[in-house]
């Protein structure tokens, strides 16, 4: 569905039904340089199981219009008011790895409304090389095979791929090339406040993590599942590309937690 | 390096798709020779058929085995996904009846394989899709012949019976600015002499058969979607863009974006019409693949230096090859095939009709067939076969002449290759006198 955020078209996948802001509502937040579609194999299951599904294109990102925003704290803020606009009551945020750090920020602000929060392969600080981003600037495609060389683990390096006939790397790149990848890296990179902001969180957190994950490495989303109290998920053979690569057992991990916290 | 693998080709021929298995361990692939898998419980295997999870549901549409070879094609080719058919024939179907309804139109090259011929001008025209042919590389021609419904651009990387290389950065221009996809079937140069996708082709098509299999033991096809076609700013293509009752209403562009095409083919095609690999062909075509690149060098050496010894020979009248300086489009090959332009060949003797029947039979090494692409070299006289019954005003219409042998060059000795037509050619002699 599109929606109106701050006078810019807005699309929102909403797995495949029709949104019901009344429906408790899964929120999917993606990542660097990336769109709704690297939650392909994760939102349609809850569309269709009793939730309504918010996965948005970020602003400037594939097919949301509007400029691409600069700081985490703004992304959050728009997130804020893209989920005012749909009207959602009751929010299950989950954020891959940046959109992370945007749901964290998006999550002091949504009180009540907030009923769990899922990190997927993330950290509470996610700082990128001054290569990458220099290159991100120049050629988003190579930046996006830099990150994506980084990204995928050795399975999907080696063209295995969760759904037959697909090629994940593929796929991420032809994303990632069309999308404001630098200034994604750069927001990344300048947000401080993620410790902060998780250590005032009080509902209940799922961490779900890659063994392989060199991006936001295993420790560091350990880290921040201390910090955050939360239920933590590992998943082997699997890097930072998490919803890509390991698809089944990120939608297990997220629906089982979802679910648990639903009752 | 491809655009969906960091490895280089020749790693990816050998690799990609597979790992050892957790079971067993097994190092080649195994072929997963079953026509359907048992669903964990009821909620997963609704979830499979509503597309909200990957995985295998029955052998029409997914397989294992199959899986490997179309993540490795993908991989090799730089797509972001592909469908392995059970011909190449099939390939192209599937392709044109996905960007294709009842009403829509296509441009293709007039300079293509019979049966792909016989598919646009009739098949499709019984389901109310026009195509139009033209000269492909004739800028003009092609665009006067886009219409308010053309879908799509079809040719061949390498024409078949012509062997003139089709100028792909020139014409998929053209398609783009007319917001349709430039489908091309590369069979005869494969992803180890030219990847179309880096040229500005959004589909290619593959008869798997021919070099990618190598052995001539499998028939199969693939479709290799680049991912980079934009189906939504486009807006042509109400398949990939608008909802899908079938399947809930999905919008395959939104859901999928790069994959989309994939997608809908696998959902559709494969399942409606159900023109599935088998699992066994697959194991068969990925032996091939292994060797891919170390066969195809072997395979242009031949053809070349076969092209230039028969340029030579007395009672031979005229030698074609896309890397000979007398081939219309010599240019265009240099530019996109810097490996070779591919293996097959195609000469005339002395003596019309008579002389091509007699080389053909003096040939002992050389097999005379209907095939392409073989480890071993293939020969055909068209106006003894496939068009004999046409006459030779029709024969040179339809891109043949009453002499003309046409070769798929082999790997093996180019020595021993050269001494079998040496023979060929003492028969033509004899014919002649």
């Amino acid at each position: 569905m599109n929606i109106v955020v701050n006078a810019h078209n807005t699309f929102v996948a909403t797995g495949g039904c029709t949104f019901d802001p009344k429906k408790p509502t899964v929120v999917f937040v993606h990542g660097s340089g990336l769109d709704h579609r690297s939650w392909a194999l994760q939102s349609r299951w809850f569309a269709f199981h009793g939730f309504s599904v918010f996965a948005p294109d970020l602003p400037g990102h594939s097919l949301s219009e509007g400029e691409p925003i600069k700081s985490i704290e703004d992304m959050g803020k728009w997130l804020v008011k893209a989920l005012k606009v749909a009207g959602c009551e009751s929010i299950h945020l989950v954020g891959h790895s940046q959109g992370f750090l945007v749901a964290l920020e998006a999550a002091s602000s949504l009180g009540t409304k907030l009923k769990t929060l899922t990190a997927v392969a993330s950290a509470s600080s996610i700082p990128v090389n001054e290569a990458l981003v220099e290159a991100a600037k120049k050629s988003p495609a190579d930046a996006a095979d830099m990150l994506l060389k980084w990204g995928f683990g050795s399975q999907s390096q080696s063209g295995v791929s969760a759904v037959p006939g697909m090629q994940p790397i593929g796929i991420g790149r032809q994303i990632m090339s069309s999308n404001p990848l630098a200034i994604d890296l750069i927001a990344c990179t300048r947000y401080k406040n993620g410790i902060k902001r998780a250590r005032n969180i009080q509902i209940p957190s799922n961490v779900i993590l890659a063994t392989e994950d060199k991006n936001t490495p295993h420790r560091f989303g350990l880290e921040l599942a201390d910090i955050l109290n939360a239920k933590t998920t590992s998943i082997d053979n699997a890097g930072h590309m998490l919803p890509m690569e390991s698809p089944k057992k990120s939608l297990d991990a997220i629906k089982s937690f979802i679910l648990k916290n639903s009752e | 390096m491809g655009k969906s693998s960091f490895f280089d080709l020749d790693t990816i021929a050998l690799h990609s798709g597979h790992v050892p298995d957790a079971a067993h361990g097994c190092r080649a692939v195994p072929i997963y020779q079953t026509t359907s898998y048992v669903f964990e419980n009821v909620d997963e295997a609704a979830a499979l058929f509503n597309i909200e999870k990957g995985g295998h549901i029955y052998s029409r549409m997914t397989n294992p085995t199959v899986a490997v070879l179309e993540q490795r094609l993908a991989a090799l080719e730089g797509g972001t996904g592909a469908i392995c058919t059970a011909s190449g024939m099939s390939a192209l179907f599937v392709t044109f009846m996905t960007l294709c309804s009842a009403g829509d139109h296509i441009v293709s090259a007039s300079q293509i394989y019979g049966s792909t011929i016989t598919l646009l001008k009739y098949t499709l025209k019984r389901f109310n899709i026009d195509c139009t042919f033209v000269s492909i590389n004739d800028e003009s021609a092609l665009k006067s012949a886009i219409q308010k419904n053309t879908k799509l651009v079809f040719c061949e990387s390498i024409g078949n019976p012509g062997l003139e290389v089709s100028d792909l950065p020139k014409i998929s221009r053209v398609a783009h600015s007319h917001n349709i996809p430039l489908v091309v079937d590369a069979t005869f140069a494969t992803p180890s002499l030219c990847r179309p996708l880096e040229f500005g082709v959004d589909v290619v098509v593959h008869s798997a058969t021919k070099w990618i299999g190598g052995h001539g033991v499998a028939i199969g096809g693939v479709v290799i979607d680049g991912g980079e076609f934009d189906w939504g700013a486009s807006g042509l293509h109400p398949t990939l863009t608008e909802p899908y009752e079938p399947f809930h209403g999905i919008n395959f562009w939104e859901e999928f974006g790069p994959s989309a095409l994939t997608m809908r083919i696998r959902a559709e095609s494969m399942r409606d019409f159900g023109p599935a690999m088998s699992p066994h062909s697959a194991f068969l075509l990925l032996q091939g693949i292994e060797t891919l690149s170390l066969r195809m060098k072997q395979h242009v050496q031949n053809a070349i230096k076969l092209s230039k010894w028969l340029l030579e020979q007395p009672c031979v009248t005229w030698v074609n090859h896309p890397d000979l300086p007398e081939n219309s489009t010599y240019k265009i090959a240099k530019r996109l095939f810097p490996k070779g332009a591919g293996s097959m060949l195609c000469f005339g003797v002395k003596g019309g009709r008579k002389g091509g029947a007699a080389f053909i039979d003096a040939l002992k090494l050389s097999s005379n067939l209907a095939n392409v692409g073989d480890s071993r070299t293939l020969v055909l006289h068209p106006a003894s076969t496939t068009h004999s019954r046409l006459d030779d005003a029709a024969m040179r219409a339809a891109g043949s002449s009453p002499d003309l042998i046409r070769v798929s060059a082999g790997i093996e000795s180019i020595t021993d290759i050269i001494n079998d037509f040496k023979a060929g050619l003492k028969a033509v002699e004899k014919a002649a006198s």
